[in-house]
């Protein structure tokens, strides 16, 4: 069973595979795209509004949103279906139908102090050679852009993010770095982000922000969330060692 | 009353593990837990416990422990045997050892990983709703790393009806067990080098011949082995389409095939999601000999349907329900 149903009154073809036992995933789409984005986060936002018996979770990615169950309790439930895919399919086919109101989630707005250059952001250099610009040009320009979160994926609390000035693309390292300090910011072609936690990496490290990206102590352990905006803010080193105490 | 052991001898990797942390996975924490789900929830079983308390998980053997008070435990699983006075301990059944007690953890060749679970479970804190260990970022389980020698471990101190019972009819001045025990081995199939597979969503970015070799030729583990995944060796799969897949969530038991054609199976710690072709998975049922395997050895696949490796996977859980029933009714009386 794989039989087309349109999204909302988008018009746009929602597809159901079915990823294990206990997982089917939707594809909205195939290329990354900002009404995408909307799209897939508002049909997680009624889903998980609206679950079904034996919902666990869900995880939006670019184009997909997966959807986790226990397969007893989808068994025991009285949707429709033979199977646990076909009583899953059933409920997210009754989500896509639901009229969607305009779009009423806000987006989070998340401002990232960093620190760029220096001992923090050694590759800065290679960044402004690389494109023909001084290190403060590659600064301004990726101070000025604001970024949106498509998903967190790769490790706990990593943001990949969309948005980036081309002007400061540059190709990831043919070596990779050991190790990388968390909370580094760096750049792999058309894509920044920030390292929650220090793993080897081939990104161009351009500077550090002092906020923990990913704390196992807060409520949301990942500071950013698919659908958040993202701007950068320069600080100095004294502003760093500042939030570095609190 | 708390039981309470310390570690020798704390072998090559030793976690506190449960049945994973589900509901953060959005936040890219992977779902961790026991690699072979199965032993750590016959482990549980045998002791009285909730299949989810947590169990600790050996890698291979060359561990030893210490009972610093009265324990109730039990192990399963294939990465090692218990051993007490020179004597080999049945496996699946509970055991209860003295205070004072020495147990060591000696090679069992069949496979890689033992899980010892305790009356009440292993008592660490619950870190986003789990007990299990995630190394790469350092939390959960026994203060977010591996198990160290001198490092004491105690049980939660609130014990299951059934626990109780075992526990009064064991407890005694030295090793005791009961006479029955679970069988494991009437859960598990008799070739466990034949893994069952259920063909992935990029199937088709794969020539046919690619597939059919998939499905007929052999393949090794490879060293780089580890939580995360298994490396596998053999021919390597020839993409058809070789187009881009954009990230997207994955989960263990996944078979993705890297750039280069190689495969490799996502097991508890994988990423939460990934940008290579998946050209199938593991049937669930099967995945906790997949958790067995260890460098050098040889499986094969063979391909079932997605609704056979559900219907597998509940006749699994109807027949784990039932040995859940057949211990509780041995012990409480309606």
């Amino acid at each position: 069973m794989n039989k087309e149903v349109r999204c909302f009154e988008t018009g746009i073809p929602i597809k159901i595979y079915g990823l294990s036992e206990k997982s089917v995933t939707i594809t909205f789409g195939t290329a990354i795209d900002n009404d995408l984005l909307h799209l897939i986060t508002d049909f997680n936002q009624l889903l998980l509004q609206n679950p079904f018996s034996g919902f666990i979770t869900t995880v939006p990615a670019y184009t997909t949103l997966t959807v986790f169950f226990d397969p007893l309790s989808v068994m025991l439930s009285d949707l429709p279906g033979e199977v646990c895919f076909e009583k899953v399919s059933a409920h997210l086919h009754k989500i896509a139908q639901i009229k969607r109101e305009k779009s009423k989630v806000i987006a989070n707005k998340v401002v990232i102090p960093v620190c760029y250059g220096g001992d923090f952001g050694w590759d800065l250099s290679i960044v402004a050679r690389t494109n023909n610009l001084i290190e403060t040009e590659v600064i301004d320009i990726h101070t000025a852009g604001e970024y949106v979160v498509f998903m967190i994926g790769f490790v706990p609390g990593f943001a990949y993010m969309g948005g980036m000035d081309t002007r400061i693309s540059t190709p990831r390292k043919e070596v990779p770095n050991a190790k990388i300090p968390a909370g580094s910011v760096g750049i792999a072609s058309n894509q920044t982000g920030i390292y929650p936690m220090e793993t080897p990496g081939g990104w161009q490290i351009i500077g550090k922000t002092p906020l923990k990206m990913f704390d196992v102590n807060r409520s949301q352990p990942s500071l950013l969330k698919g659908g958040d905006l993202v701007t950068f803010k320069a600080i100095g080193i004294d502003e760093f060692n500042a939030y570095a105490e609190i | 009353m708390s039981m309470k052991i310390s570690i020798i001898k704390p072998g090559l990797l030793s976690t506190v593990q449960d049945l994973g942390r589900y509901r953060y996975l959005s936040q890219a924490v992977p779902v961790s837990g026991a690699m072979d789900e199965l032993a750590h929830r016959l482990a549980n079983k045998a002791v009285g416990n909730d299949d989810d308390n947590a169990t600790i998980e050996f890698t291979y053997a060359d561990a030893s422990f210490k009972a610093e008070t009265d324990i109730l435990v039990a192990y399963s699983g294939d990465g090692a045997f218990l051993v007490f006075n020179d004597q080999v301990m049945p496996a699946e059944k509970p055991l209860f050892f003295p205070a004072g007690s020495v147990i060591k953890l000696i090679h069992n060749a069949i496979g890689v990983r033992t899980y010892i679970a305790v009356a009440g479970g292993w008592d660490v804190p619950d870190v986003m709703e789990s007990k299990s260990t995630y190394l790469t970022a350092d939390f959960g389980g026994f203060k977010g790393r591996a198990l160290q020698k001198a490092d004491v471990l105690v049980s939660g101190p609130v014990l299951s009806e059934v626990s109780k019972e075992i526990l009064e009819k064991l407890i005694h001045r030295s090793l005791t067990y009961p006479n029955w025990r679970i069988s494991r081995e009437s859960l598990l199939p008799e070739k466990r080098q034949n893994i069952r597979v259920v063909l992935g969503n990029e199937i088709c970015w794969f020539d046919a011949a690619s597939i059919i070799s998939f499905l007929t030729n052999s393949y090794t583990i490879d060293r780089k082995s580890n939580r995360m995944g298994y490396h596998l060796s053999g021919k390597p799969l020839v993409r058809k389409v070789k187009k881009e897949l954009l990230s997207t969530a994955v989960t263990p038991g996944i078979i993705q095939v890297t750039g280069s054609g190689d495969l490799i199976i996502l097991m508890a710690d994988c990423q939460t999601t990934g940008g290579y072709p998946r050209i199938a998975h593991v049937a669930a049922v099967d995945l906790p000999l997949c958790a067995q395997l260890k460098p050098g050895d040889t499986i094969h696949f063979s391909e079932i349907s997605s609704d056979e490796a559900e219907e597998l996977f509940l006749e699994r859980e109807h027949d784990l329900s039932l040995i859940t029933t057949a211990i509780s009714l041995k012990y409480i009386k309606t």
